[in-house]
């Protein structure tokens, strides 16, 4: 097989990988400012069980959580493992993710002075103007290297839908290599998760730049 | 009705005594995990009058101030807003009424607290167009308490991009932009090098000047002479003594504040 053929056959598989990639990303930004908000909830009971599954989300591999969504139905309830399997790599990838980003969050949110909250407080901002108008821009401003840290992660990461057979690009790869007994494929797969992290972090970048207009 | 006040305050005398208290505050105590700092704090306010309050560290001027603006909450005494009560025996005001009474008053910070990803001229705005008013009328009178505050064409400037005095300047026009009936300020320019406080005191005194009511926690001692009505000296949760500046400054009555005052002089 040529070179050609080989990066011809894993592009096929790069959609897949952009879909892993971008829909983590879009499920699990969000959810992860909702596990936040619940962790730092006055109510003990809640912030407690978000805390402990925080830990478990961040303390058992991704690989394995991966296995888990994906088959778990089938163990526990008999159920068809879905023939799509981008669903329940997108699940476990989602809330994967959205664990780090909670913490990430968290620090964020609290590293903001109470003298914003007192501020917004005497200026007779509601609580929720205050933290969507005054506290989430400066939050968003503090935490953006660390999440850029996660996203660049996550590129690398989509590699490891591997392990239920999702059809993604290194999957192909994979099995490319098994089939041509070559290490070529896994170098090919090197190059395409370099350049895809290569924009990743310009376009990172260019939103760190952006908010660059105020210390 | 801003304006009607304003022409009722300029007749009375410079004591105030011919109108009701805006602000009232009888026997307020307040402890933090049992540590009291407020003791039993009782003092009032007319329209017009600047009340500085002076004392040690930790003697509870910043807390007193800071449960008037119910920024934290007390623990027994009552707070009058207008004669109305915001906490009669320790006992809040609904939080609706709480919010209305939190229009009557405005408050500056020692660390100023303006929103650092706002330009100076929404950090003045914004507070004001979410209480209802236009946005062309809070931009008229943020351009015109700016120029109050020399602080014209700095509009589109970023906190970050000003000295500190001039933030503290910011901050004292995005309060009075909303108009309120009762200023205040918590040690105003003690974050500020010493050759920054002079502009900062001298657009408050121009507010006392204009009979814009205040109080004014300060360590500023000639400053406290100079622009109020009266002096609180306080000190472990109490106010020790209270008078006008002439006999505060030169005439103490007792021991804790002559030795204060005596301190400061050094």
């Amino acid at each position: 097989m040529s070179l050609l053929t080989m990066i011809l056959k894993m592009s096929e598989g790069l959609g897949k990988t952009c879909a892993i990639f971008f829909l983590t990303l879009l499920f699990s930004l969000p959810l992860g400012m909702l596990v936040a908000l619940l962790r730092m909830s006055k109510n003990k009971i809640v912030s407690s069980v978000v805390r402990f599954v925080i830990t478990v989300l961040r303390g058992t591999p991704l690989m394995l959580q991966l296995l888990a969504v994906t088959y778990g139905p089938y163990y526990l309830f008999g159920a068809n493992v879905s023939r799509n399997k981008l669903i329940p790599v997108v699940i476990a990838f989602s809330i994967n993710y959205a664990a780090y980003f909670a913490e990430i969050y968290r620090g964020g949110i609290e590293s903001i002075p109470a003298g914003q909250y007192e501020a917004a407080e005497v200026l007779g901002y509601s609580r929720f103007q205050t933290f969507v108008r005054i506290v989430l821009p400066q939050v968003i401003k503090r935490i953006l290297p660390s999440v850029t840290n996660e996203v660049v992660t996550l590129v690398k990461d989509t590699s490891m839908a591997f392990t239920v057979s999702y059809q993604e690009m290194f999957t192909i790869g994979k099995q490319i290599a098994n089939s041509q007994t070559s290490f070529v494929p896994f170098i090919v797969a090197g190059v395409f998760y370099y350049v895809f992290n290569f924009v990743v972090d310009r376009v990172m970048g260019g939103i760190e730049k952006r908010l660059n207009y105020y210390k | 009705m801003r304006e009607e006040m304003e022409t009722v305050s300029e007749k009375t005398e410079k004591t105030g005594t011919a109108s009701a208290p805006i602000l009232e505050i009888r026997n307020l105590q307040k402890a933090f995990d049992r540590v009291a700092v407020l003791r039993d704090i009782s003092f009032s306010i007319n329209p017009g009058n600047v009340v500085t309050v002076i004392g040690p560290s930790g003697s509870g001027k910043s807390t007193l101030l800071r449960c008037a603006s119910f920024l934290e909450t007390a623990n027994d005494g009552d707070i009058l807003y207008d004669g109305e009560y915001a906490l009669k025996g320790g006992v809040y005001a609904s939080k609706k009424e709480l919010g209305r009474f939190r229009t009557l008053f405005g408050m500056v910070f020692q660390n100023f607290n303006l929103f650092p990803h706002y330009s100076v001229m929404k950090n003045i705005c914004e507070p004001t167009v979410l209480r209802g008013v236009s946005k062309e009328e809070a931009r008229d009178r943020a351009v015109s308490l700016l120029k109050k505050m020399g602080l014209e064409g700095k509009e589109n400037a970023y906190p970050c991009q000003l000295s500190g005095g001039q933030q503290q300047r910011v901050a004292i026009a995005r309060a009075l932009a909303l108009k309120p009936e009762i200023l205040f300020f918590d040690e105003p320019t003690s974050a500020l090098d010493p050759e920054l406080t002079g502009e900062v005191l001298k657009v408050i005194r121009q507010l006392a000047e204009d009979r814009m009511t205040m109080v004014v926690v300060t360590h500023e001692m000639s400053f406290a002479h100079a622009v109020s009505h009266r002096v609180i000296f306080m000190d472990g949760g109490y106010i020790m003594e209270e008078g006008s500046p002439e006999q505060i400054f030169q005439d103490p009555q007792q021991e804790r504040t002559k030795k204060f005052l005596s301190n400061y002089k050094q």
